[in-house]
């Protein structure tokens, strides 16, 4: 088991290294735009030259590379270009608005989506089943950007119930998280529903559950002890794979309601080429993507002993 | 050293006073000329007739203003380190409430005295002597004083700080050998400060010796990058969030770019007189305009920085909301590099300009609020702005030009712009469509500010959004002069910039305007550019909200705005 683990963050150690040469690479090789950038679109070219000299940006690629990577690992990701601050000062609070934002969506959708899948999955084209299955693929295929106006709409503009956006420049609100999580919740809730749909309805349909039923076992105790927890093996996975996407997938939803998260600031600092903020944001994405894999993988033979980790 | 005059009075005013009289001149060519050349204010208002700040723009009805309240103000919280480098009106914003101007355009588009107490010019334009205010106090108990404006000029001036009050201050610098070569063996030249270009005459006066007459020294002194640093700023760190000392009425009290920013009151007296609000909060809700309309319609703000034309109706819908407009100089030029091709044909150039209908496009891009744009960048708010004939839509002439100029079966170009803010790329979409029916295929590339900006002065066929100057001369200057940095046609041509020279010396606006009216013509010939109109700018604020008022650079003068 040790051996395993360790095998894979090594391998998650690799894909990061790969990755931060190719983000360097793309980012780095326009070092006029970030003179541009620091100085202003109204600077001299005299003046940028002075500034990329003094700034170390005419030194060679790979120098500029080992020094960012040293600083790095050591935690320090370099000075925003936009904010004029270092990285790290604005990127974990931003991450752990996001961390806020996504432990609200996952507390929700957890519960409702794998209760509704069951429910679904249990009785396979029962009225039940229909309408669950209906309601997931209409909520699923709204864009988030469609559902954030349409609630906006309702509760901003119509009932006057909640706040517009959700800057929380007083302080933390509870009302201003609502709209986000409901927009996030409405969009992911039934793809994991349908997921623990499938997997259930195929549980269900297996020898072993069927054997149980025959021996007259009581219904909610073939459920509850046989059922679930090999339907939940394929949710589990589904639940690890939307923390990654809501990493990005939050771009849209802070973007419409002015939450400041991690996405809204991957989105300002590509629209304005920050590029160390986009380094460190594309080395956390690729961070958190591997350590749900590595997660999920593990949790994995939990679940289901007959995988092996040979 | 010039001639001292009676009073301090520059020459050229008495003959101002003459023409306003006789009908010459408007009032607010004289407001402007007069308030120039170091009228005061007072003196220049009370001869037109009329009170500052109640005469040429409308004003709301006098209420006695209530002390208190926190200003919620929705804008782009961006960084603020150093007022030298300021790029965008914004940060200007941020820094003004701390920091202040010498001078200060206010809301009738006059420089006024600010921390500077009067000026004076030479008969020449070419010595300017400015007297600061007396008994101004920075935050940290210091008093302000000469020494302060030596210690910004000469830092504006050095190309190392990188600030654009270089080339907005050209008149006191000059071109000298670095000693070093560049990769071609060729000599590395430095554009610096003039040798005793600023001299401190005492504590409260400062000296100003121009290479070349300059009569928008003043106006210059009151863009939002020359707001006026503590003497040790660089000494003691060189960020005014992290150092915030200032003479202005406000403190900064909290400061997260990208998010907010919160001043409070000073508590000791400013010397404007009373400050009526607690408070003023900047809230940044990002890019979407969307979400400006749901802070607005959930009561979370009280103004904002700037309403989108697309927005202008529907704040309407919302309930207590007033949309203030100001008429400005503000525009956007499709601007072609007169160097690079195929638009170094200047045929080329003119079927281009002959198939564009400037109403149709103001109409289509900007709702029809503001004016046409004529293609030589002089707006009809310049005080020298010289009426041309109206250029007309003829597809006809274009389709023989584009035949003429080598391009019989059409020709495809394409056009880089900005995502942001989408009349710009409405303007260019609607030149797309102008130019489709006599055979040019204009394609749009469309991308983010911040990609655009790192080419704007190199790309063939670009769209650039030009701020509000108030002087003509100002912006043909920046733009149009062979060889300036800002320069992004790359249009370069010696009886243009003779012309440009005389311009600049004349005081007197009627000669001004007759010499403007050949650069116009000069301009329009070539057809360096299209101009896509002269837009208003619009904020809006809730009714409870009091002294706000739009201005032209959209700076926010919040000194006297009240709450109800």
């Amino acid at each position: 088991m040790a051996i395993f683990i360790l095998r894979r963050i090594g391998n998650m150690a690799l894909i990061m290294v790969l990755v931060s040469v190719a983000v360097f690479l793309l980012l780095e090789l326009t070092p006029g735009s970030v003179a541009t950038k620091v100085l202003g679109p109204y600077s001299s070219e005299e003046q940028r030259q002075i500034w990329l000299e003094a700034h170390g940006y005419l030194e060679p690629l790979w120098v500029r590379y080992f020094n960012w990577l040293s600083s790095f690992v050591q935690g320090e990701f370099g000075d925003s270009i936009r904010f004029k601050v270092p990285v790290a000062e604005v990127l974990w609070p931003r991450l752990w608005n996001t961390v806020v934002l996504g432990f609200w969506t996952f507390a929700i959708i957890i519960p409702v989506s794998l209760v509704l899948g069951v429910l679904a999955g249990m009785r396979e084209g029962s009225l039940l089943d229909r309408s669950i299955s209906v309601t997931s693929i209409i909520t699923t295929s709204v864009p988030e950007f469609a559902s954030a106006v349409f609630f906006s709409a309702l509760f901003v503009f119509g009932l006057k119930w909640l706040p517009g956006t959700s800057t929380m420049n007083e302080g933390f609100d509870p009302l201003q998280l609502m709209l986000p999580v409901l927009v996030l919740v409405v969009y992911d809730f039934g793809y994991v529903t349908r997921m623990t749909r499938a997997s259930m309805a195929e549980v269900m349909t297996t020898q072993y559950i069927r054997t149980a039923m025959l021996k007259g076992l009581p219904y909610r105790r073939v459920i509850l002890k046989h059922a679930l927890r090999n339907a939940l093996i394929a949710p589990f996975t589904i639940v690890m794979l939307q923390i990654n996407w809501l990493l990005s997938g939050v771009i849209v939803v802070e973007f419409a309601f002015a939450y400041k998260g991690f996405g809204a600031l991957l989105l300002e600092a590509a629209l304005n080429q920050d590029i160390y903020v986009i380094e460190a944001c594309a080395m956390v994405a690729v961070f958190v993507a591997a350590a749900t894999q590595t997660i999920a993988d593990i949790g994995y033979t939990y679940l289901n002993p007959r995988i092996r980790f040979s | 050293m010039p001639e001292r005059r009676k009073g301090n009075t520059h020459p050229y005013i008495p003959e101002l006073r003459e023409q306003l009289r006789r009908g010459g001149i408007d009032r607010r060519d004289f407001l402007r000329t007069a308030t120039l050349l170091g009228m005061s204010t007072a003196a220049a208002y009370a001869i037109a007739g009329l009170r500052p700040g109640k005469g040429v723009i409308r004003s709301a009805h006098a209420e006695t203003p209530k002390k208190g309240g926190n200003l919620r103000v929705s804008m782009n919280v961006k960084e603020m380190t150093d007022p030298a480098t300021y790029d965008w009106s914004e940060k200007g914003n941020l820094g003004r409430h701390m920091t202040e101007p010498l001078v200060r355009i206010n809301k009738d588009n006059i420089a006024e005295p600010y921390l500077a107490e009067k000026w004076e010019a030479s008969e020449d334009l070419k010595t300017w002597t400015f007297h600061l205010r007396k008994g101004v106090k920075w935050s940290n108990g210091d008093d302000f004083g000469a020494d302060d404006v030596v210690f910004n000029f000469e830092r504006w001036l050095d190309p190392a700080t990188g600030s654009s009050n270089q080339g907005r201050f050209s008149s006191m610098t000059e071109t000298v050998d670095t000693g070093k070569k560049d990769k071609d063996g060729k000599p590395v030249m430095s554009t610096v400060g003039s040798a005793g270009a600023v001299e401190k005459v005492d504590d409260h006066t400062v000296r100003f010796h121009l290479n070349r007459p300059d009569l928008s020294l003043p106006e210059s002194m009151g863009d939002y990058p020359a707001l006026i640093a503590h003497r040790r700023f660089s000494e003691e760190g060189g960020d005014l969030s992290k150092n915030p000392v200032g003479t202005g009425p406000f403190m900064l009290k909290d400061f997260a770019v990208g998010e907010t920013a919160v001043y409070t009151r000073r508590p000791e007296p400013w010397w404007g007189g009373d400050v009526y609000l607690d408070q003023i909060t900047y809230i940044d809700h990002g890019d979407d305009p969307s979400a400006q309309l749901a802070a607005f319609a959930s009561d979370q703000i009280d103004a904002n920085y700037r309403t989108n034309i697309e927005q202008v109706d529907v704040m309407k819908s919302i309930p207590n909301l007033v949309n203030y407009e100001t008429v400005t100089a503000q525009c956007g030029v499709a601007r072609m590099h007169v160097t690079a091709e195929p638009f170094d044909n200047k045929t080329l150039r003119k079927a281009i300009q002959a198939c564009i209908d400037a109403d149709r496009i103001l109409e289509i891009v900007y709702f029809g609020r503001g004016a046409p744009g004529e293609d030589h960048h002089v707006a009809p708010i310049h005080p020298e702005y010289a009426k041309l004939p109206r250029l007309k839509q003829d597809y006809d002439l274009a389709k023989k030009l584009l035949a003429e100029a080598g391009y019989p079966d059409g020709i495809k170009i394409k056009i880089d712009c900005v995502a942001n803010p989408t009349w710009e790329q409405n303007a260019c979409k609607a030149l797309a469509e102008m130019l489709k029916p006599a055979g040019i295929d204009l394609a749009i590339n469309i991308m983010p500010g911040g990609t655009y900006w790192d080419r704007w002065t190199t790309t063939p066929f670009g769209f650039t959004s030009w701020t509000h100057r108030p002087l003509g001369v100002q912006v043909l200057n920046l733009a149009y002069r062979t060889g300036v940095a800002w320069n992004e046609t790359n249009y370069a041509n010696p009886e243009f910039d003779k012309l440009l020279d005389e311009a600049g010396t004349l005081v007197n606006v009627d000669q001004r305007r007759q010499v403007m009216a050949k650069l116009e013509k000069i301009l329009q010939d070539d057809a360096i550019m299209h101009q896509s109109s002269w837009r208003s700018i619009f904020i809006t604020a809730h009714q409870r909200v009091k002294g706000i008022y739009g201005q032209v650079a959209e700076e926010h003068h919040y000194n006297k705005v009240w709450l109800a």
